[in-house]
């Protein structure tokens, strides 16, 4: 995973929080495994001394794990806060945006990606999105529960019919960023992907016109064609 | 070793009247009952592998064509209701529903008929998810989750199968820990009260209890899915007042909760087997008893950190996290008194120990693993990816396969009166241990480093994956090999295995001073219960008594004048 949002850098960070959290852990467990399994092999002789723990030592261990825990939980109460928090447009962002974010609504179905924009174009399987541009992605789906996933620009969400779920992201970088749905979703779920294209405002600006126009082109060719009684 | 007094009538020579395999159908025998699940679970664990097997050949090489979409999501579906339902949750409840009764010194159980009507349901439930070959099996995965599973997604009967095998299968779990829980509590030994229970039992009691709040939870979800798919009911449909997040809390509760159960059998073993090979009293047991209790409850409230990408509010996120987090503390001290045990003792590396540090380290570095996924944001990144197949996987084949293949070997000699092969176990266990890492530590990087998602049918060239996936497929046929040792060390040892005698481990607790095998009546008679450790009080006791009488025979040898 590479990170190219404010919000995945802070996914990125807690997450290597975790591995070394676990790591500690495994380290510790398993190094202490070894050593006595190393230290105490017999196989015959007089019973060994009765050791028992008491309570203190028992304490003292529930201590440093308790600390340990709660470390973890305020770091990730920390990090996942400030994964939550919007992104601000920069000065290469769209400009016409003013403090709000884009809103685009990415909605899953069997087995494909579609994308609404604010001007009433949309898009299948690609987003297109201006750079260093807060979007809002609202994630819903219109059958199964899909998952939306571009891992380098935003957290997972579930796309869950019925339920709106939020998605925040400001890519820093132009370019094409891939991720697959990461929920079962039926025979085709392996090929359900997606594309988010970052591009310059401008270039976004003339996607979504050229996309609209496209729209209306083909809405007026089918109309044109029913009402000359042909089946589009 | 004698088993004590014994009626001095003969009756050799007379038939049992009737073939054992009609006794053993019509058992309702704690031992009996125990056995056909463990036997059982061995079989699905064997049946579960050529299914995992058959998915990794297809992840062998990108975009394989092996399995179609269809058959991958038909062997997922069946992979998962095999692991779960047939092999880890039988075994389990089968060792607690065979051992915990002789552990503490009863006759039998309180309510036999009600764990025989519990093996009937299962076996029926096992019946009904393999009879879908004849159909079709579910496509909906290993959690169908709603509304997939819905009859507008799939209308075939796979799903309906699926969920009466797993409903009539988690019932009879429930029946079977009913009657462990009413066994424990009112037919313990005199003298044995809670604090002198043996620590596998008291396993085995938070475990029964722990079935019987979660088995329901699941019974009602199920129910609830099949009214929407034949009777047209909205449950789990959006829009109609349903809601399929429904159906993702219900379920949750109840695999979180099995995946605890099965944590808590593992330490039970692990405790009595720790204690017993290195000669030493469990570290400190009421601490490890209330730790069990601790994992059980926090545990389970823990559901939700299965749901950290869903619509659901920061809350609750925070809630899972806070549960799953909170479970370091029982969980770490369970793990510290098991290896403060073994410190300081002398310690006979037999199988059953050896499977058990086997279980200590897989469920160590599964839990840990667990812990990333428990960070809200971290999991945001890593929620369904391989990774979470793969810490999955270590802790629970720690818990069942390594936790349960250490019990098997523990108390093989009680079931049979033979030992199970130990050069052979010893070759399973390595081998086993060296599938496990190499099926399951590439899917870490490929999920937490390269991103790629669980159940999907393929993946695709130039996402970096390719390797992990070549490496953890040989690795799972190195896993297939190494069980299917086990599987047939214990077939073999059964008939041909050294014979055990009736205590071969010197263990502490009351099953190890009945014969092995019991007869249907357990015990011929019961030591006054003093302590946790029973069977050592007699041993001192004989220890001083024939020391004592060493000194008289002495002195008696003493010339007078």
């Amino acid at each position: 995973m590479a990170s190219h949002s404010p919000g995945t850098d802070q996914i990125d960070t807690l997450l290597w929080i975790g591995i070394v959290a676990a790591a500690i852990l495994i380290v510790a467990l398993v190094g202490a495994l070894l050593y006595v399994l190393r230290r105490y092999r017999g196989e015959r002789g007089a019973e060994p001394r009765q050791l028992l723990g008491g309570r203190a030592l028992q304490f003292r261990v529930a201590g440093v794990l308790t600390l340990f825990a709660a470390l973890l939980f305020i770091l990730g109460v920390v990090f996942t806060d400030n994964a939550r928090e919007e992104p601000s447009t920069g000065d290469a962002g769209l400009a016409s945006l003013k403090s709000e974010p884009l809103k685009i609504k990415a909605t899953g179905q069997q087995w494909l990606w579609r994308y609404d924009y604010p001007n009433g174009a949309f898009s299948y399987y690609k987003l297109v999105v201006p750079v260093d541009t807060a979007v809002e992605l609202e994630v819903l789906s219109t059958d199964v529960v899909h998952t939306w996933n571009v891992e380098d620009l935003a957290r997972k969400a579930d796309a869950v019919p019925g339920k709106t779920n939020e998605v925040l992201f400001s890519a820093d970088e132009e370019g094409v960023y891939g991720g697959d749905s990461a929920t079962l979703s039926g025979q085709a779920y392996a090929a359900m992907r997606t594309e988010v294209e970052v591009v310059s405002p401008e270039e976004y600006e003339e996607f979504v016109e050229a996309q609209n126009e496209e729209i209306d082109a083909a809405e007026e060719r089918v109309v044109g064609l029913i009402e000359n009684g042909e089946t589009p | 070793m004698s088993a004590g007094p014994r009626p001095e009538l003969v009756a050799d020579g007379y038939s049992a009247g009737r073939p054992r395999w009609a006794q053993l159908a019509t058992s309702a025998d704690h031992k009996d009952v125990g056995q056909i699940l463990i036997t059982g679970a061995l079989g699905f664990l064997f049946i579960a592998l050529v299914e995992l097997a058959l998915m990794r050949i297809q992840l062998l090489v990108p975009e394989n064509t092996f399995l179609s979409p269809v058959a991958f999501n038909r062997m997922l579906s069946l992979y998962g209701a095999s692991a779960v339902f047939f092999f880890a949750l039988p075994l389990v409840i089968g060792l607690f529903y065979y051992v915990a009764p002789l552990q503490i010194g009863a006759r039998g159980t309180a309510l036999p008929r009600l764990g025989q009507v519990g093996l009937a349901l299962w076996v029926a439930g096992a019946t009904a998810l393999y009879a879908t070959f004849l159909f079709t099996p579910s496509e909906a995965g290993v959690n169908p989750l709603a509304p997939l599973s819905e009859v507008a997604f799939l209308s075939n009967n796979g799903v309906d199968a699926w969920a009466t095998a797993t409903g009539l299968a988690t019932l009879g779990f429930v029946l079977l820990s009913i009657n462990l829980i009413a066994t424990l509590k009112t037919m313990r030994a005199p003298g044995m009260a809670w604090r002198r229970v043996p620590v596998f039992a008291w396993a085995a009691a938070v475990g029964s209890w722990l079935m019987a709040v979660i088995g329901p939870v699941l019974l009602a979800a199920l129910t609830m899915l099949m009214i929407d798919r034949n009777y047209d009911g909205i449950f789990f449909a959006d829009g109609s007042g349903g809601a399929p997040l429904l159906w993702q809390h219900l379920s949750w509760i109840f695999y979180t909760g099995t995946y605890m159960l099965i944590l808590i059998f593992a330490f039970g073993a692990i405790a009595e087997i720790v204690a017993t090979f290195a000669r030493k009293p469990l570290f400190n047991r009421n601490v490890v008893m209330a730790c069990l209790a601790a994992i059980a409850v926090i545990g389970t409230l823990a559901w939700m950190q299965n749901m950290l990408t869903a619509p659901i509010g920061i809350g609750w996120m925070y809630f899972a996290m806070l549960m799953s987090l909170a479970l370091i503390v029982p969980i770490g001290l369970v793990l510290f008194n098991l290896i403060a045990t073994l410190a300081g003792g002398t310690l006979r590396m037999r199988a059953p120990l050896l499977f058990a540090t086997g279980a200590i380290f897989a469920i160590s570095v599964g839990l840990a693993s667990e812990l990333c996924h428990s960070l809200v944001a971290a999991a945001w990144h890593l929620k369904n990816t391989t990774d979470s197949t793969a810490a999955t996987h270590f802790a629970l084949v720690g818990g069942a396969v390594f936790g349960g293949f250490a019990a098997l070997h523990y108390w093989f000699p009680k079931m049979t009166g033979r030992t199970m092969g130990e050069s052979l176990a010893k070759i399973s266990f390595w081998t086993i241990l060296a599938g496990l890492l190499l099926g399951f530590v590439p899917l870490f990087f490929a999920g937490a480093e390269q991103g790629q998602v669980v159940d999907a049918y393929k993946y695709f060239a130039g996402t970096g994956v390719t390797a992990y996936n070549v490496i953890a497929s040989i690795g799972v046929f190195v896993l297939f090999v190494g069980i299917l040792l086990t599987i047939l060390n214990a077939i073999f040892s059964r008939t041909n295995g050294p014979e055990a005698g009736h205590d071969p481990w010197a263990g502490d607790t009351l099953e190890w001073f009945t014969l092995s095998p019991p007869e249907p009546h357990n015990f011929d008679v019961l030591p006054d219960v003093r302590s946790a450790r029973p069977l050592r009080d007699i041993r001192v006791a004989i220890g001083h008594r024939s020391r004592r009488s060493e000194r008289a025979a002495a002195r008696e040898s003493q010339p007078v004048a």
